[in-house]
């Protein structure tokens, strides 16, 4: 072989070693990066996984504080609801009485019907009859009302407590607000003044159960942190603009320091003594509201309240993978 | 097809004879010839280097693709000797490929069209490969299998009754051991 192919040779040797070299580098690379990846994989799907038992769980310590105080709004009409039916009974046999004898006087002879008659007068009278013959219409309307209102308060309750989260759905956020308003009401002393400011707003695509579950958490917040305050107040205001709808909600309560406002998001940061407060609502309330393409903004003064401004696209966004 | 399949019978065909054969093969296939064995390439081009090769050798095609497949292994076995380290006999090599060795490459690179390989013992001596691919390039796996059992030092005996080049979906190698 001439001098200059064996050199050609050569070079083309140590190329071909060369390129087997790199070739068995971007191997090595590519499996470490497939294995990486699964691994990834592996982690957030278990994320994901503990993150829809946080959640759970925090709805059920939530469902928990709320059960005494619908059981009470439940307890209220059921007791008049009850009250009114012991009426019903109590008054049912004059009643009943009433159209046997006026069936018996029609079937009389003219001359003893106005006899008849006088009895039967007589009978409505010493039976308070017509007492509740004007009583009878309100009491079966305040009986239909009580029932309405518990009928609310069981469906409100089923529309919270529906743990299937994923689904987005474009909903009026403003009948959400006010659902959970009404599952609210026993949790605030009866001092607290709610104030509704709620403008109508577009339809939002979202998951209404998990932004109720936002709204309640707040307003609970809310609920505690006025307190012993006098003329407590908690307010919930609505608005939008082109793209986002706006929801505030705020109280003159006791507000935060800079240290606290700064670490309210954090999982299991609380305020509240041990065995009140799982420490996880804020932190779930930012993770759903971030989950929507929105953000949260909360600003406050210690001594004086906090108000929480909840903001998100009127388009929403994707829902994240199960 | 997998870029070192090529570089493989580059080097096969430079062995036998020398960088002219190759670069002869190379211009009458019509193709330029550089390959990277972590890229993927046309199945057509390798069958228009081997038809290549077949021209130059004047062998007949099977002769050449067996021959080929034997090599192959040697040097496959060389560059990844995990896989046969892994396998301690030449049948649990075999059953290894489907579920072990072409889940590697398919890890390392999205695109790949692999045969479909399943085997089944039947007894102590005999192992029936159900291979489909629709390269049908039963010839190469007959030659692989012929250089697996060089390396694992036994003899064999390849019988090929049902093949996709006579029309059936798929090929049925049965690999005897014999007492060579």
């Amino acid at each position: 072989m001439s001098d200059e192919a064996d050199l050609y040779r050569r070079a083309y040797e140590r190329e071909r070693v060369a390129r087997i070299s790199a070739e068995q580098v971007v191997e090595k690379t590519t499996r470490e990066l497939y294995l990486k990846n699964q691994k990834l994989e592996e982690s957030l799907k278990q994320l994901k996984d503990q993150q829809r038992v946080l959640v759970q769980n925090e709805k059920l310590a939530m469902l928990g504080t709320l059960a005494a105080g619908i059981a009470h709004e439940i307890n209220n009409p059921m007791a008049f609801v009850h009250a009114n039916l012991e009426s019903l009974a109590d008054y049912l046999e004059p009643y009943q009485k009433l159209v046997e004898m006026q069936a018996k006087a029609l079937e009389l002879p003219l001359e003893q019907q106005r006899e008849a008659q006088q009895e039967i007068q007589k009978f409505i009278k010493s039976s308070d009859l017509e007492f509740f013959q004007d009583e009878l219409p309100e009491l079966m309307s305040d009986t239909r009302d009580g029932l309405e209102r518990v009928r609310e308060i069981v469906a409100n309750l089923r529309t919270f407590a529906r743990t299937h989260t994923q689904e987005r759905r474009s909903v009026d956020l403003v009948a959400g607000i006010q659902s959970t308003l009404k599952l609210l009401n026993s949790q605030f002393r009866t001092d607290v003044i709610v104030h509704q400011s709620l403008q109508p707003l577009p339809l939002v695509k979202c998951s209404i159960s998990e932004l109720n579950q936002v709204f309640l958490n707040l307003l609970v917040n809310a609920g505690h942190a006025v307190e012993g305050r006098k003329g407590a107040t908690v307010s919930i205001a609505t608005r939008s603009d082109n793209e986002r709808v706006y929801i505030e909600i705020s109280d003159n309560g006791c507000g935060m320091s800079e240290a606290v406002k700064e670490q309210i998001f954090v999982p299991f940061f609380t305020t509240k003594p041990v065995g009140k407060g799982t420490g996880m609502g804020m932190s779930i309330a930012y993770g759903i509201v971030v989950d929507h393409g929105g953000e949260i903004e909360v600003e406050s003064t210690e001594g004086e309240g906090s108000r929480f401004t909840i903001s998100l696209p009127i388009e929403g966004s994707e829902s994240p993978i199960a | 097809m997998k870029g070192v399949v090529f570089n493989i019978l580059e080097d096969m065909v430079t062995e036998k004879g020398g960088l002219q054969m190759w670069q002869k093969v190379l211009d009458k296939a019509g193709v330029d010839g550089g390959y990277t064995a972590v890229s993927t390439y046309s199945d057509d081009e390798l069958f228009s280097i081997v038809g290549a090769v077949v021209e130059e050798l004047g062998i007949p095609a099977e002769e050449v693709i067996g021959a080929f497949g034997v090599y192959m292994f040697g040097q496959l076995a060389s560059r990844y000797p995990v896989f046969t380290d892994s396998a301690s006999d030449l049948f649990t090599f075999l059953e290894s490929i489907d579920s072990v060795i072409h889940l590697e490459v398919k890890k390392l690179m999205t695109e790949t069209n692999l045969p479909s390989i399943s085997c089944t013992r039947e007894g102590e001596k005999l192992l029936v490969m159900d291979y489909r691919s629709p390269r049908k390039l039963c010839l190469l796996a007959e030659g692989l299998i012929y250089g697996a059992a060089e390396h694992y030092g036994c003899g064999i005996k390849i019988d090929h009754p049902i093949c996709m080049h006579k029309g059936a979906d798929h090929c049925d190698l049965q690999v005897s051991l014999t007492d060579e």
